[in-house]
Parts: structure tokens; sequence; C-alpha cells
């Protein structure tokens, strides 16, 4: 059909198509802005400090693993082990703080060392068994799960050792630690991404992976750190979930609250991402995990009840699926 | 702007899948700075005797001599070395990266501590000039590869080639799938690159086309080289007939 549109036509087409786009990926922005100040109308306690800082808090656990996962979902890997690495992670960091009394520096080497380990185990399994990457890390996270559960024997490992939550909840200019370390992660994936080669091989392999290798882009070694990568981040929020609640979150959900991958997966959505791969861009990312904080944050406060909650957070789900495929058929 | 200088020899090459004798001792000359077509049907040979110039496959036996030196293509990024690059027939561009990112894809300019990070401007600038040098008309850099038109992704990936220090390039059916606009666009692009000197391996159904813009024409048939003619000595029917398979007198 196309080639019958004259030159000019197709011109204004593509115009009105960017056009579009450019909405959907900005709108993110806007809506975010325009909840927070619904909420500040309509929550109580809301726009207070306390519940600001809460809110920061919150998204940043969710924000860092979603930062990671951002990385592998622009290689064009669906990463849907996170839960699986967030329980290795979890219970790696309680075993050895508390039980095996571990020192700090060598408790968080130990359990980002595990988030890299399973990220290399995805690796091998996506790129050497040439299985797509949501299925393999779908059999991964079970294989991971069950560490989690023989590691743990099950039990939730409570941490009575001082310590841990103290300093990882150091706060610096009155906000915590977590929100700083969010933000870092944002900057240097920024960077990653838009600066340097590496980021340029990741966009290339997820928008068009047999281009990339006719072009002699290392493909296989790209889609291999991502994940490396998106394990890390979920490792590194283990450490902070765990500290945070002063014990092993088993499948890092009971706790965690709002950590897990079908959030980030939402927020990936929402900021504009394609779910296969090779479009998006990270700092939309944060604000789309800032919009689903503030989300869940201001219902509660208006004592609307958890399930009609998740029902909410669900359709968010739905919505950015939406967005995502008719992005998918635009482009 | 033809020349009897041969640029690249194929000697005896051969290859085999299998039981397939796809490249059967096939000993070419490309002629430097001209346009020398490779023409036949499908399944002649034409596409694997191009992936073993390419480096996308390696012969069974016989080699190359390039610039009058015996070498072996060890893989592409050994044909990029001795200045042979593949314009693909899908062109291999990434529909959703710029022109810029496109071009440089895989050979990125970078700067800064064990050059991890790139070198936008630097890209930018050497885009430009190669753009403009092949009179492409692109008017900007930074847009998407899906909204240009089939000449333009043409040269956007002919770009590529040269950016990669591409002498002699390599184009597989460059317009089977455009309009007559975009058609002449590209062999426009084709007579520009002779002008300053390239070396073009044109491959293509168009017996017209060929007609039209190659110096020399070279006619592949099951797996075999039939000969390659001057296109002022030859007639559009002879070239038909090899074609088929008919042996010139």
């Amino acid at each position: 059909m196309l080639g019958r549109l004259t030159q000019g036509e197709l011109k204004i087409a593509g115009r009105r198509r960017e056009q579009l786009l450019f909405l959907m990926d900005n709108g993110i922005y806007v809506v975010t802005v325009l909840l927070f100040i619904v909420f500040v109308f309509l929550a109580p306690y809301f726009f207070t400090p306390r519940n600001l800082v809460n809110i920061l808090i919150s998204a940043s656990l969710a924000g860092i693993v979603t930062a990671g996962y951002t990385v592998a979902i622009l290689a064009g890997q669906i990463d849907t082990s996170t839960q699986g690495v967030l329980a290795v992670a979890t219970v790696t960091t309680a075993l050895l703080f508390e039980e095996l009394g571990f020192s700090l520096p060598m408790t968080v080497i130990f359990a980002l060392l595990a988030g890299i380990a399973a990220g290399l185990f995805n690796g091998v399994i996506v790129v050497n068994g040439k299985i797509v990457a949501f299925v393999a890390t779908l059999a991964t996270q079970g294989v991971m799960l069950a560490i989690a559960l023989f590691l743990s024997g099950g039990q939730t490992i409570t941490i009575a050792r001082e310590g841990l939550q103290e300093a990882v909840f150091i706060r610096v200019f009155g906000i915590p630690s977590s929100v700083w370390i969010m933000f870092f992660c944002y900057i240097v994936g920024y960077v990653l991404l838009t600066q340097t080669k590496l980021g340029a091989h990741i966009y290339a392999t997820g928008a068009d992976y047999r281009a990339s290798l006719l072009s002699g882009v290392p493909v296989d070694r790209v889609i291999r750190i991502a994940l490396v990568i998106s394990a890390l981040t979920a490792a590194l929020t283990a450490v902070l979930v765990t500290a945070r609640a002063k014990q092993s979150a088993m499948f890092g959900l009971a706790i965690a609250g709002s950590v897990d991958f079908v959030t980030a997966l939402t927020a990936v959505l929402l900021g504009g991402f394609s779910l296969f791969g090779g479009v998006g861009r990270i700092e939309r990312n944060l604000v789309a995990v800032l919009f689903l904080t503030i989300l869940g944050n201001g219902l509660q406060l208006m004592n609307v009840p958890t399930g009609i909650i998740l029902i909410v957070r669900g359709f968010a789900l739905v919505l950015a699926v939406i967005l995502s495929v008719l992005r998918a058929r635009m482009t | 702007m033809a020349s009897d200088e041969v640029i690249l020899e194929t000697i005896d090459l051969d290859k085999s899948f299998g039981a397939v004798h796809a490249v059967r001792t096939v000993s070419w000359k490309v002629y430097a700075g001209s346009v020398n077509a490779l023409v036949g049907d499908n399944g002649a040979g034409k596409s694997t005797l191009i992936k073993l110039i390419s480096g996308a496959l390696q012969p069974n036996g016989g080699g190359f001599r390039v610039r009058g030196q015996e070498t072996r293509i060890g893989g592409p990024a050994g044909a990029f070395g001795l200045g042979i690059a593949a314009v693909y027939q899908d062109l291999a561009l990434v529909e959703n990266r710029d022109v810029v990112m496109n071009m440089f894809l895989g050979s990125e300019l970078t700067r800064g501590p064990g050059q991890i990070f790139l070198d936008h401007k630097g890209m930018l600038r050497q885009a430009h000039q190669v753009l403009d040098d092949i009179h492409a008309r692109i008017p900007n850099v930074r847009e998407m590869v899906r909204n240009l038109s089939g000449g333009q992704r043409q040269a956007v990936a002919v770009g590529r080639a040269l950016i990669r220090g591409g002498e002699i390039i390599i184009m597989d059916e460059p317009t089977a799938a455009l309009g007559v606009e975009q058609t002449q666009e590209v062999l426009q692009l084709i007579d520009t690159l002779r002008s300053q000197g390239k070396t073009i391996i044109l491959i293509s159904h168009n017996i017209q086309q060929v007609f039209e813009i190659a110096d020399f024409i070279s006619v592949m048939f099951h797996g075999e080289l039939l000969g390659t003619r001057p296109r002022e000595k030859a007639t559009e029917a002879e070239v038909v007939a090899m074609i088929m398979g008919k042996r010139s007198p």
C-alpha cells in the first residue's frame, strides 16, 4: 500500500507518525506530574516530607532493579529471572552476614557476585543454547529459586546483627543512600547507553540482531553483558531489600512489595520501551517507576483496599502492553 | 572510467555445499574503477561467488589475487582489510537507529580511556562528508532509517561500506525492490562511485539496467563463469543466450 503513496505523502505520513510516537514516548512525564498533583489534593498526608521520602525509598528499590532490566530489554532480552536472582542474592546476603559473620563489604561483594553468576548462567543458556531469553530465563529462575530455597532451608533468615540496615540506609542530605544509589545507577545507565560503544551495540542488537551481526557487532557478547547487568542490579536491589527488612525476603516479593518482574516490565513498557528491543530511553524509565510508586502510595493513603490497588496496577500493565504493541506496529 | 587494470582476481575458485557444486573453478577478473556486472539465472552461483569474495563463505579450493598479491580472505573482517565491502540485498540496516549510527554500526569512532566512549562529533562530521561525496540526498543524518526512501537507504548502506575503507564495493541486486525514481537514484550513485575511482561489483537480474551502467558484463551458469564481455562489445541477445547456458563462440 505504501508503494502507491507519492514521495510527498510519505513524508507527511512519516512526520505524523513521528509526532504521535513523540507523544507516546513523552506522555509519561505529563501523566506522572498530573498524578502527583491529583494526590496532593486527594490523598491525606501525601504531600508531606516524610511521605515524599517514603515514595523515594520505594521507588529506589523498584528503580534499581528496573534500570538493569531496561538494559536487557534494550538488547532484546526479556529477562524473567529477576525474582530468582533476588531470591538467591537475598539469601546470600542474610546467610553471609548473619550466620557466617562476614564483614559488611564482603557480604555485599559476594551478594553481587551471586548476581553476576546468575547473569552469566542466563547468558550461557540464551546464547549457547540459542533459546529465547523469555523462555530461558523463566527456566533459570526456577533453578535460582530452588537454590535459594535450599540454601535457606526454606526458612526466613532474620538478621539480628547490627550494621547492615544502618550502613545501607545512611541518610545523605536527609535522603537515604538507596535513593542516591538509584540515581547513580540511572546516571551510569544513561552514560552507558548513550555515550559508549557498548551502549550503541546494545541498542543495535535489540533493534536488529541479524543486521548487527552482519555489521560486525559482537552480538553474543552484547547479550551476555546485558543479562549480567540485569542480574547485577537485581542482586544490588536484593541487598537493599534485605537490609531494609532485616531479614531475607524469600522470592523478593513479600517485603519489597513493588520489587518484581511485573513492576519492572510495567515500568519499562510505560516508559516507551519496545518489548522487542532496541527502542527506549532509560531516563523515561525512572519517571515510569516514580509514576507506579506514586500511584500505589497515593491510593494507599486514600485508604483504597489493597486488592483494588493491585487491580489498578494490573491495568497499568495491560495499558503498557497495548501502548507497546501500538508502538511496534507504527515503527 | 573503465580500465584494463585488474584489481581483484579469483583463481580456480571452488565451492560445494554437500552434493551441490555451487561455484566450479571460477577464474574471474574484476577491473579497477569499473562497474563489473555479474549476471545469471537464479541458482547460477552469483551469490555464492560474491559471498566468497566478501569473506562470508570460505572456498573449498582456489584463491584470490588482490592488487596483484595472492591472498586469502579469512572472513568479513579480512575482506574489509583488503578494501572489499559488501552491501547486502536487504542492506542490513537497523530501522530504529539513525543514519549516523547505521553508517558506523560495528566500526564506531571512539575516544577516551580504553576507547569505550563514542566520538559522536567525529561520526557526525564524517557521515556528512561521506554522504556529500556520493551526492546522497539525506536532509537529516539524525533521521531514523525507518523514515528513509529505498534510494536513501542504499546510500546509507554504501556510505557504511565507504566508511569501512571500501574500495571494491559489492552491491547485491541494489534496485530489486525499488521504483523507477529510486532506481535512477541508485544508478546515479553507482556512477558517482565509479567516477571517484571505486570498483563496483554489481549483481543484477535486470539486463537493461546492466547495459545502462556496467563496463564489463560477466555471466554465470550452473556454477561456471561462461565469460566476461566489455559492454560495448556485447549485445543483449548474446548475454541473454549465455544466461540460458549457451556458451559464446
